[in-house]
Parts: structure tokens; sequence; C-alpha cells
């Protein structure tokens, strides 16, 4: 990179220092042999189960190992792993807070367990002093876990420092005077586990042993089997830090396998998980060598890992810098950025696309900053944002006390639950939830979880790459009734309960009731789930906590014996003795609980063998990521109503034809594939290629839709959009004229918020491509302000907008409108005045394309 | 050889008609306008007096005389082997015969116009013989077994242990197995196709819903599979739909839950080797209003499916895939009558090309669930795949296969995969290399249409398409090819190559197809510059 340094335009500041330092850090590699080059992958793997967790508040192993679990359908079990930072508990290894804050804690792996005084006696005690040290608990046999098949390794560890003498030699040898001591120590660290990982793991012959991690405050543990394995074999159920990640693996090759290869991988003081694949996986390798770094565990988050260290250690980029180099903002969301963002990242992107990780990829990744006491949880996902993501953050008395980061939603939920049960001050869902913008222009498709010890108290705080903080609050949580002053309840409708206040009171007395009460309670009870009034300061998460809480208390009161008119309620334990309903108007109500998530005995096959004896009305309930939710029930569904509570997972509704579907909550991803008829309502936001390929039905989403949504639709979906989607929105819409039969997509760029209000997003959709190369159907944008561009359509028009659009535009809105509460005469109001149709909603049809009309040349 | 047997034993050699179906019959089933282009060209000069020693002479019936009359009729130049004639039958080369010198022999120039490199003039004419009579063309009339080009299974050659010499009886061929399994899990339906092979995926829309019912019906015939492409299940195809194969493809055109339901097989199509990082695209003036109406799109506007599956980035994505469709398949199959006591559960196949790390592919594929995987290389695909990306992208199929087929031994894991193998199968030749290559079996998409008188002359994306109705959607050109016929024309073929396939068998002293898989060692190499 060539910059000049007298230039007080410079965007690097600091430059002079950094690039001298990084140079004199990467010559003091030339000793280092360097290991072959690869020339591929060891393995393929693209899918993966990854989950990060950070909070003010010591997390126990067990929460974690509830949340994996859930997602062990994410691996095959050929590779999970954990990390934890910031512990919480120092007796833990038999050593005080002075020794775990200061000393470089290595985690070394054991393959060949009687290596170990070898390996200590050249590897170890020459190079460091060993302030503590010991070896990691674990039950004594490794077949009492359920489906582990390779013994999981001894892991040794060792606090240490660099001995004096070594680390002055090392100085010397390079010339590293100027450079700080820590940067050197952590350089002296890092190279030894380089050459400890080459001769004892990368070596022809038995591989003996590698060290999982070398950081300060921070431990990897991996093995063969599923990252919950790792908390149950090292028995770190009790064990607490303040930050973890989870990872399970999906690699697909090769019978013979080692830890090694399963995540996190380590740079210097952080721990990298990744889902997805690289396509340039050996030009990067290239990238790394050119800089004297060699992979050794030949996979692509290896190689992620490195990339990460080397930019923001070695060439000392800030955090933003750094994720930029990962993923490079390109195209509309590059133009959008201010000057001065735009002059650095050209410069950033000239000097490290060629290393830039190209393909599907989401990272977490955990990491200790010893010299600021720092700790970061940091989710980043690639630029076209392919692969599953969603962030959340949640408040615990009173401010920001959680951040989690997963592939499915459902995990941080079960996270947060299983937390919840041992301490009631935790919420059961987030207060937020959201997904990142690959390398945009809004969020830059990073967020920043970062704690602080600020003496004696931890705080969490999040911001995006930019360094915009994402705030919630404050808001309160309810006071537990006291049993005492009684305000009068009846079973009079929830929504006319004016003050919040009594909402606990009320909650605590109707979960009293007996079970013939729920026909009463579960409109009400629903209604407070979906509603978005105003929250009068509590957080909306109680309150949807407390509503669902009530409802499954009450459900819960059905006997799966008896049943209880108009109610039969079903439990996975005896679902073989399902029968056909005892008259039409009878609902089922199932509790997910112990249904498997997948295959012929999950809840989506119960829901069609119910429907095979008869049953058209469904409740499901404690849902948690099941797939599959109303598919498989053919054509003629049309008496179909399937409610759904909880946090369902992917592919709802794929392919729903004639059913009616309403979910309470957030849908996951890939809902309503190939969706040929019947009505889907979603009380929330969506997940990713939500639509794909859809044929028909109507729609209606609350909140946003993640990435490419209605991609290649055709015939005639009626969609609803309240909020915005991320991008590629309606690519390639195929769905004839709307005002003749077809389909189009009402995008009305609203949310609610906690006052109850309507606010309009800061842009309709902020996504550089809508509606691109579509041939078919429309799209309206509620747009009063005109704030969509020309440039967002690559394939579109906007043309006029006329009283037949509106007639259209208008049943829908109206059951928007009865559905979620959000009113035309809102839609249609623009800074207190009333506007015509026409002034707020535009029309975006397709251009006459000539890619279209001819093809390929 | 000379295949030396008549209608009867051909028949006989079939699979016996089960009961649901309708006896299979093998008819001659020549073009209703044109006939077959003849490789060599005989005529009679003046000299002839009609005394009719050539038709005695004549081992293939070339010379005839007019019915009813002692004149010399036209003769029948497609049956005639030409000049090689006088080494092989010194006795009966009509030119020699003659006694005065008024019959020549010479190639029809015409005939060189056919075909390209790979499917060479012999092969095309080779394959429509097949296609009209049910029997593989006599040994000396055409090179069958290998095309032109050089390359590929041009340059394979078997190690027969048999002479060229020593003929097989009925009996000999009869005994021999060609049958495989589609399902070789230990769950899930079993699915046995009696030869190793089925068709493959041509959309609605890239032919005319004609030739995909000619194509179903054969399939039905020889109780294999044909499969819909990616233009979606036309209601017509459902009388044969025990023997059609939904497919899934990026386009999701068409795909509703009772077509995947009405399917023993899903085919998951990830790429085409042919066109790798392409999606299908129909072209907009093939997208006519009929096309249009089953994919519920615009009709005359171009229809490019996405290269991904937009849902689909990893593995862990392909299983969730997989358990979808075999979720919507085993529920709707279960909610019908017709599976009440039967096992619902369908098959799921997983086509994809052929990258450099088709086997890690393959591998992932497997552990997803799919039960079929088929590899698709680079030879394929009709006039509409852009030249730029055929034969320039995927890996070459024969190096596919055996990359695949080891990777999976080593995995532990070959017995429980059936490995198919596509793109560029043009024959039984073919068919058999690609298995001792070690696929199971394979999928022909060309040769179906060949045999309904494709010519290759590579129209199929132009204008309306294809002009003899086979690669077009255009209803008057569609109307050319009947359904009825071009089953029975694809019928033939596939009797031609299950004698080809046998014959390969016998000749290698093989009892079933399934010891040939993975035997390299039955075949060579001829090195670059290679001559039988």
């Amino acid at each position: 990179m060539k910059l000049r340094n007298n230039d007080d335009s410079s965007p690097f500041p600091n430059l002079a220092i950094s690039q001298s330092r990084n140079l004199s850090l990467i010559n003091s590699r030339s000793r280092i042999e360097p290991a072959p080059p690869p020339l591929r992958k060891a393995e393929s793997e693209g899918g993966c189960g990854v989950l990060g967790a950070i909070s003010r508040f010591p997390i126990a192993g067990r929460h974690i190992l509830a949340a994996t679990e859930n997602m062990k359908n994410r691996g095959n079990g050929k590779g999970g792993g954990i990390c934890a930072s910031w512990f919480a508990d120092p007796a833990f290894f038999g050593t005080d807070q002075f020794v775990v804050d200061n000393d470089y804690l290595l985690a070394v792996a054991l393959l060949n367990p009687k290596a170990i005084s070898e390996i200590e006696e050249k590897a170890i005690k020459p190079f460091f002093d060993i302030h503590a040290q010991g070896a990691l608990k674990h039950i004594s046999n490794f077949r009492d876990i359920q489906g582990l098949t390779v013994e999981p390794p001894e892991i040794h560890y060792y606090f240490v420092r660099a001995k004096t003498l070594a680390l002055t030699q090392f100085i010397e040898e390079n010339k590293l005077e100027h450079i700080s001591p820590n940067a050197i120590e952590d350089e002296f660290v890092y190279q030894r586990t380089y050459l400890f990982n080459k001769t004892y793991y990368h070596s022809l012959g038995d591989k003996q042993a590698f060290i999982l991690s070398h950081a300060k405050n921070l431990i990897v543990i991996k093995l063969v089997g599923y990252a919950e394995d790792c908390i149950r074999y090292y028995q770190l159920e009790n064990f607490q830090a303040h930050i973890w990640i989870g990872h399970q693996r999906y690699p697909t090759k090769g019978r013979v396998w080692h830890p090694g290869g399963a995540h996190p991988f380590i740079g210097m003081h952080e721990a990298l998980v990744h889902n997805g694949d690289f396509a340039n996986y050996v030009r990067v390798s290239k990238y790394l060598r050119q800089r004297k770094i060699y992979p050794l565990f030949l996979t692509d988050t290896e190689v992620s890992a490195l990339l990460f260290d080397l930019w923001r250690r070695t060439y000392g980029y800030s955090l933003e810098m750094t994720i930029e180099s990962l993923a490079p903002t390109t195209e509309r969301d590059f133009f959008k950025l201010p000057d001065d963002k735009q002059k650095l990242y050209r410069q950033i992107q000239l000097a490290s696309l060629k290393g830039s990780p190209d393909g599907p990829w989401f990272f977490i990744i955990a990491r200790n900053d010893p010299d600021a006491h720092q700790g970061e949880l940091i989710g980043i996902t690639d630029t076209s944002m392919l692969r599953p993501q969603i962030f959340a953050l949640s408040l615990a008395q009173g401010a920001p006390a959680i951040g989690a980061i997963a592939s499915e939603k459902q995990a941080i939920d079960i996270f947060l639950e299983n937390w919840r049960r041992e301490d009631s001050s935790i919420g059961r869902y987030a207060d937020l939830y959201w997904n990142a913008r690959g390398a945009s222009y809004s969020d830059g498709g990073a967020f920043i979880f970062r704690i602080n010890k600020d003496r004696g108290a931890v705080t969490l705080h999040c911001e995006n790459k930019f360094g915009q903080a994402v705030t919630i609050g404050p808001l309160k949580d309810f006071e537990s009734p006291s049993n005492g002053e009684a305000p009068s309840y009846s079973s009079r409708p929830v929504s006319a309960l004016t003050d919040l206040n009594d909402l606990a009171f009320l909650t605590s007395q109707i979960k009293k009731e007996p079970p013939s009460a729920l026909g009463d309670w579960l409109p009400a009870m629903t209604s407070l789930i979906n509603q978005r009034r105003d929250v009068q300061g509590f957080r909306r998460s109680r309150i949807i906590e407390m509503a669902l809480d009530t409802l499954e208390t009450l459900l819960d009161k059905i006997s799966p014996e008896t049943h209880c008119a108009p109610f039969v309620r079903l439990t996975f334990s005896r679902q073989d003795q399902l029968k056909p309903p005892p008259a039409s108007e009878f609902s089922l109500i199932i509790d997910a609980q112990g249904f498997p998530i997948e295959g012929p005995r999950s809840l989506s096959s119960i829901i069609v063998r119910a429907y095979g004896l008869g049953w058209k009305k469904f409740l499901l309930y404690r849902t948690m990521g099941h797939r599959f939710i109303g598919c498989g029930l053919g054509p003629g569904s049309q008496d179909v109503e399937i409610n759904v509570y909880g946090s369902p997972g992917d592919y709802l509704a794929s392919g729903l034809d004639g059913g009616a579907i309403h979910v309470h909550n957030n849908a996951q991803d890939q809902v309503a594939q190939i969706m040929n008829s019947g009505t889907l309502v979603i009380y929330g936001d969506t997940g990713q290629t939500f639509m794909y390929g859809a044929k028909g039905g109507k729609v209606f989403v609350m909140g946003n839709t993640a990435g490419r949504p209605l991609i290649n639709a055709v015939g005639k979906p009626r969609v609803v959009i309240n909020g915005t989607a991320l991008d590629y929105l309606a690519e390639s819409f195929m769905a004839g004229d709307p005002l003749n039969g077809g389909g189009f997509v009402i995008l009305n760029g609203i949310t609610i918020g906690l006052d109850g209000k309507m606010h309009d997003l800061e842009s309709p959709y902020p996504g550089g491509n809508l509606f691109s190369l579509a041939s078919g159907g429309a799209i309206y944008a509620r747009d009063p302000q005109r704030l969509l561009e020309e440039d967002q359509l690559n394939g579109g028009q906007f043309t006029d907008f006329t009283l037949k659009d509106w007639v259209l535009l208008e049943s829908l809105l109206q059951e928007n409108e009865r559905l979620f509460g959000i009113k035309i005469k809102d839609l249609l109001s623009h800074q207190g005045a009333m506007l015509t149709p026409e002034r707020v909603y535009r029309k975006i049809a397709p251009a006459k394309t000539r890619a279209l009309a001819l093809g390929y040349d | 050889m000379t295949l030396a047997m008549d209608k009867s034993s051909i028949t006989f050699l079939n699979r016996p008609p089960a009961s649901n179906l309708q006896p299979l019959s093998i008819n001659p089933s020549p073009h209703h306008a044109w006939k077959r282009i003849a490789k060599w060209k005989v005529s009679y000069t003046n000299a002839c007096i009609d005394c009719g020693l050539c038709v005695l002479a004549c081992p293939y019936g070339v010379h005839r005389r007019l019915e009813g009359t002692l004149k010399m009729a036209q003769p029948q130049n497609a049956e005639c082997i030409g000049v090689p004639c006088e080494k092989i039958h010194p006795d009966n080369f009509c030119v020699k015969q003659c006694p005065f010198d008024a019959i020549t022999v010479t190639p029809n120039p015409e005939f060189d116009m056919l075909g390209d490199a790979r499917y060479s003039a012999d092969l095309m004419a080779s394959l429509w013989h097949m296609a009209e009579t049910g029997l593989p063309p006599p040994e000396h009339l055409y090179e069958r077994r290998v095309g032109n080009s050089g390359g590929g299974f041009d340059q394979l050659r078997f190690r027969f242990k048999k002479t060229p010499h020593e003929q097989p009886s009925a009996n000999d061929l009869l005994e021999i197995n060609i049958g495989i399994d589609l399902n070789k899990r230990p769950t899930g339906p079993k699915i046995r196709i009696p030869v190793p092979w089925y068709g493959g995926g041509m959309s609605y829309g890239s032919v005319s819903l004609n030739v995909m019912k000619a194509r179903a019906m054969a399939a039905m015939a020889w109780d294999t599979f044909t499969s819909t492409g990616e233009g979606g299940y036309p209601q017509e195809l459902t009388p044969w739909k025990d023997h059609v194969i939904t497919q899934v493809a990026t386009g999701m055109f068409g795909v509703r839950e009772e077509t995947i339901g009405w399917a023993r097989i899903v085919e998951i199509k990830y790429a085409q080797g042919a066109k790798p990082g392409l999606g299908g695209h129909l072209l907009s003036d093939k997208n006519t209003p009929d096309v249009s109406r089953m994919r519920e799109a615009v009709a005359f506007t171009s229809l490019f499916s996405p290269f991904p599956f937009h849902s689909v980035y990893s593995v862990e994505d392909h299983k969730k895939h997989v358990d979808w469709l075999s979720a919507v398949g085993r529920s709707v199959r279960s909610l019908s009558d017709r599976f009440k006591h039967t096992a619902p559960d369908i098959l799921v196949s997983a086509k994809v090309s052929t990258p450099g790390d088709v086997d890690m592919v393959a591998v992932g594929c497997y552990y997803g669930g799919v039960n079929i995987v088929h590899l698709d290389g680079g030879y394929g695909g009709t006039g509409a795949a852009p030249n730029i990306a055929k034969k320039n992208i995927a890996m070459p199929i024969e190096y596919a296969i055996p990359k695949v087929h080891r990777f999976l031994k080593e995995e532990g894991i070959r017995d429980e995969i059936t490995l198919i193998a596509s793109g560029g199968i043009r024959n039984a030749w073919d068919m058999a290399k690609a298995i001792a290559l070690g696929a199971d079996g394979c999928v022909i998409g060309t040769s179906d249409i060949i045999a309904l008188n494709c010519t290759r002359c590579g129209n199929c994306d132009k204008g309306r398409g294809c002009q003899h109705g086979i690669a077009s959607t255009d209803e008057v050109f569609a109307q050319q090819i009947d359904p009825e016929w071009g089953a029975q024309r694809i019928q033939n073929l596939y009797n031609a190559f299950s004698l080809d396939l046998r014959l390969i068998c016998w000749r290698l002293g093989l009892k079933n197809i399934q010891e040939l898989r993975g035997r390299y060692d039955l075949m060579y190499h001829m090195g670059n510059q290679g001559s039988d």
C-alpha cells in the first residue's frame, strides 16, 4: 500500500507508525519456514450453525449448550467448537484475576496424551514462564455422550508470559525495538504457536497436538462432534464467561477426523467461527503467503481468522477498516457513503480486495482487547447476505445487557429462555431483533457488541460498522404483582387495558383460570402479543412474554386425555393417540415441545396426519425452530387455519395452497416458497428468500423481510410488507399484470414505534437492487418524500399511479389495517397532512429491456 | 456382429410386460415424410437388363424388384453397407456380381453433411436406424460405437474377452441382467429400473408437449423414467406419472405441492453440465402463451432462472431442501387414497454439474439425504445452451465419474448411493463406458430427441424453435410429432440400446451390468493419436 504520509487529507493519520510496524512484524516472520502451499481446501463445508452471546453478566455454559443443541441439524457431528472469553471465575483455572488478565492462555489439544512431557520441555518451557497450568477436567468415558465417536483431545492449559531472554533475543534478531512491548510479545506468542502447530500437527506422520488458542482471557475448545459436546465432555455447564461462541460444523470429506479442522479458529486475541464457503480459498491463501502467513489447517475459517488478525493487528487497521477489507462496500451503497468514507474505502479496497473472501459467508468473532480492557462480539455478513444471520439485543435491569448473534432466531430464544428459568431479570425474548444489510451504507453489514469493565461494573453497548450506536430504551420491567391491592378484572378485552401497570396482576389472575376460559383469553392474549401499542415505558418483549406465558399456562391445563370443547391438546408423547376431531369446530392444539424439527415424526408431519384425519384448525405453541410448518397439505386446503406461537423454523408455509397461517412472532428463512394460494400473516419480521418462486396467495408482513424476497415469483402473489426489505426485492418478478389479476408487492416502509405510532423509515427501500430484471407484476412503494431513485431499479421503471391501482391497493390495505392496526388514514398522511394516494404511493412496473426481449446474443 | 435375430426373438428379449402396462412391442417406425439419409448411393446404368442377380446376391435387401413386375425398383440406399462389402462379402458384392457392370456404389455426399464431431454422421444415422427398426444396425453399415471427437468416450475402448467372431445366442443375452436400483439406502421405497438409464429433464418450453408425452410413454413402456425439466408439470403427463420425475430447478416454475406429490422421484437441479453457472433460460419467442401459462409468467419475455437456488447456498441448506421435498412428497402422497397402505416416501435425486471439487459435492449431496447423485458433464445440452458455456466450463464427464466413484468408495458410502452420469451419453456404448468408469447408470436426453429425427442443427433457441417440431412450442410446428409415433421411435431406440448393452456385457464375460461398475481394467485409452 503506497500512501503519502505528508498529505494532510490522508485517510490514514497514524500510518507512519503502523506502516513501519507492520513491515517489521511481517519481516520478523521471514525466519519462519513456510508450510507447503495448499492446492485446495482439505474439505468442503458450506453450512454450519453459529451462535455468539455476550453479556455484562456472566453466562453459564449450560445456556450455550441448550442453544447450540437446538441447531444440531445445522451440523453433522464432524466438528463442534466453542470459545469462551472474559472468564468470570479464575478459580476454575486455579489462578487469580491478575494472571487471567495479563497472561496468555495457551490451550493445547493433545491428540496423543503421551507426548505431553516432550511438548512441555521442547515447545513451552524454553520460551515461556508458566504462572499457572492444568488440564481441563472431562467426563471419563466419551462414549457416555451419545453420538461421540472420536475421543476428544486432552486439553492442557498454561497461563504464560514470554521469557525475558527469549523475547529480548526475538527483538534483537528482528530489530523490533521501536514497537510496543505488548505488540512484540503478541507476535512472539503468535509465531511460537505457528511453529508449534507446524511441528506437532501439520508435519507428516502422526498428529500429536495443536494449540487451540493463545489469547489472553479467551479459550477455544473443539472436538469431533457437536458444539454442545464440548460443554458436556469438558463439564463446562457451570463455567461462566461474559462472551461465548459456539459452532456446529457440516464438513463433507474424509473418514478420519481431527478436531483441528473444527471452528473456532484463532488470530491473536480473537476466535472466529464461520458459516459459508469461499470460492477463492487458494487466492486468499496466496495473499496470506505473500505476507508470510502460512495456513496449516486448510479451511476457509482458518484463513478468515488469519486475515482478520493481519488487518487488525499487524496492519493496525481500525475495526471499521478491517470489516471493509473483509466485505467491501460496492455499487450504489458505495456511492451513498460520505465522500471521506468513499476515499478511505477506495484505498482499502485497492489494497485488500485480493484478499477479501469471496462467496457466501457469515463470521462471528469473539475478541478480547487486553490493552483497551474491552471484550467484543462481532458479526459480519458478506456483501450479498447469502448466509442466514440474526442479531439481538436485550435489556436487563434497565440497561442493555445481552447481545446475541445466530444463524437461526430460535437459538437466541432458547438461550434467553434457558437463562430466564434461573434468573427472572432476563427476558424470554430480546428487545430488538434485526438483520445486517451486507456491506451497506446504512449499517455496514456488521454489528459489534462491546463490553467494558468500568470500576468493577461491566457495561454493554452495541454499534454498527460505522460506530453508530444501536439503542433501545430506557424501558422498565414489570414488577411482580403483590397480592394486596387487587384491581378488578373481568374478561373484558385486554385491548381495552389502558394502564399496563395492571398487566402483571391481570395475567397472574388469568393463569389461575380453568382451561374453559381459554375461549375468552386466547384472542385477548394473542392481541397483546401481536399489537404494536404504546408500551407506556415497559419493555415490549416483556409484554409479549407475559401474554405468551399466560397463554401457555392456560393451554397446558387442557388435559391431553380428555378434551375441553372446542379444543383438543396433543403432546409429543401422545401423538400416536391422535383421533379425528369430535366435531368440525374443534381446534387441535399441539405443544411443539419434544417434536423433532424435521423428519417423519416432526411437527409438520403430525399436522399433515391430523389434516388427513379431518382436522382443519390448529394452534401450535412452544415451537422452537420447527421446520416445514404448513407444508405438505397439498392443494385444496382452503379451510385449514394454523396459528403459530413461539419461534417457528425455516420453510414455513412453503408450498401452501389454500390454507391460512398466522405467525404470532417473527418468522424465519425461506418462508412461503412456491406458495400457490391461501393467506399468510406474519406479525413480525421474516427472513431470507421469502416467497421465492411463489405463485400466489395473500401475504401480510408486519415488519421487515430480509434479503432476496419474492425472487422469481410468478402468477398472482399479493403481498404487503409494512417495513422494508434488505435487498434484491422481487428480482426476476414475473407476475403478470396486477390490474389484470397479476401479482404485486406493497412496500410501506414504515415502522411502529414504542409509542404505538407509525413512523416512516429512513428510506422505504435502502437496497441497490429493486425489481431487477422483472418482466411482470408491480411494486407499490409508499414513498411520499420521493426517496426512491432510478438507479435502484434495474429493469423496472416508475409509472403512473392511477385510480385503478388504488382500488387494487385499498382492499388489501384494509385487510392490513384489520390485521395489524396500520390505518390507511395514517399511511396516506405525511407530516400531518392527508395526501392523495398517487402522492404517497409510487408504482414500479417492468421496463422493456433488451435482455428480456431477446435473451442471449 | 450381425444380429441375425428375427423380430420375435427381439420382442422375447424384452422385459415381460407388467400387467398394468400396455404390451411392449417393437414396430418398424419410419418417418412419415422422409427417408433415412443413406450413406451410400447405389445406381444402375443403362446396361442393366433387370436380370435380378443382385437381388439374390445382396444380404441386406438393397436390390429389389418392383412388386409384381420384373423391373428393378429404386435401390434401398439406406441399407447398403457400401464399398467395404467387397471385402466382407466377397461373394455377394453386387458390383462384382453384376455380369454387365451396371451397378455403381458411391459415397452419398449428402451424408457427410450430417452431424458433427461428437455426433458423427454414422452415429446419427445409427440412432435413426435403431429408432426406426428397434435393432442395432448391421455391423458394417455404420460406426455406431463412437463419434469422431477425438476425446472423451470416443477414445475409450473395451478389452473384450470374446472375439468379434463369437456370436451370442438369444438365450445368452437374455441371461444378462442390465437393471439397476435407484435407491440403495436401506430405507425408503425400492425402485428398480430394468435398464440402466432414464430420460433427462427437458422442460415444457424447451420442447413441445408432444415430445414430453412421447418420452413419458416410452419411459412407461420400458418401466423407466423421464423428467419434466424445469418448466412445470403439464397435467397431460399425469397418466404416466409413475414414470415421470418432477424436476425442481432454480426457477421453481410450475412446482407446486401436488406436482411434487405426483412423482416417485423428485430431482433437484442444482446445475446443468452444459451451462454451469447459468440457470435455465427460455428465450422470449419460445415463451408462447401456453408455455407462460404453465410457468405463470408473462408470455413472450425471456425467462431466466437464477443460477443457484436462492435458498441453498451450503450443504446444510441442501439438507434442509431435501428434507422439505421429502416431507412435502411424503405428506401429499400420504393424504391421497392411493398410498394409504404403502410407504408414501419419495426418492430425491440431486443433479449437479462437474466442477473441480465434484467429489465433495457428491459426498455433500449424499449426507444431505439424497438417493441419487446425478453428475451432468459438459458435453450435453441442446442448441439453446450458449456456445461459450458448452464444453468450456464443466469437467468432462469421463473424468468426473471415476473421481466421484473413487471418493465415495473411500468414504465408505459408495453402495448407499446411486451414481448417475449424463451430459453427452449418446448410446449404449457410452453408457457401458460410463458404468465401467464408476457410474451406476446414465441419463440420456439428446438421443431421445434424435430418435424423433432431430438433426442437431442447433437452432433450438432461435425464433419459434425447431423446424421439426421437437424443440419448439409453436402450435403448428409441434404437430409434426405424433406422440404415439414418437413413443414408438424411442421405445425402438431403447430396445436397440438394451441389446447393445447386453452384447457388451456378454462380450466382456459379465452376467450383470452392475459387475461392470468401476471396472477400469476392462477398458483402455487410445492415446492422443488413437485409432482402432
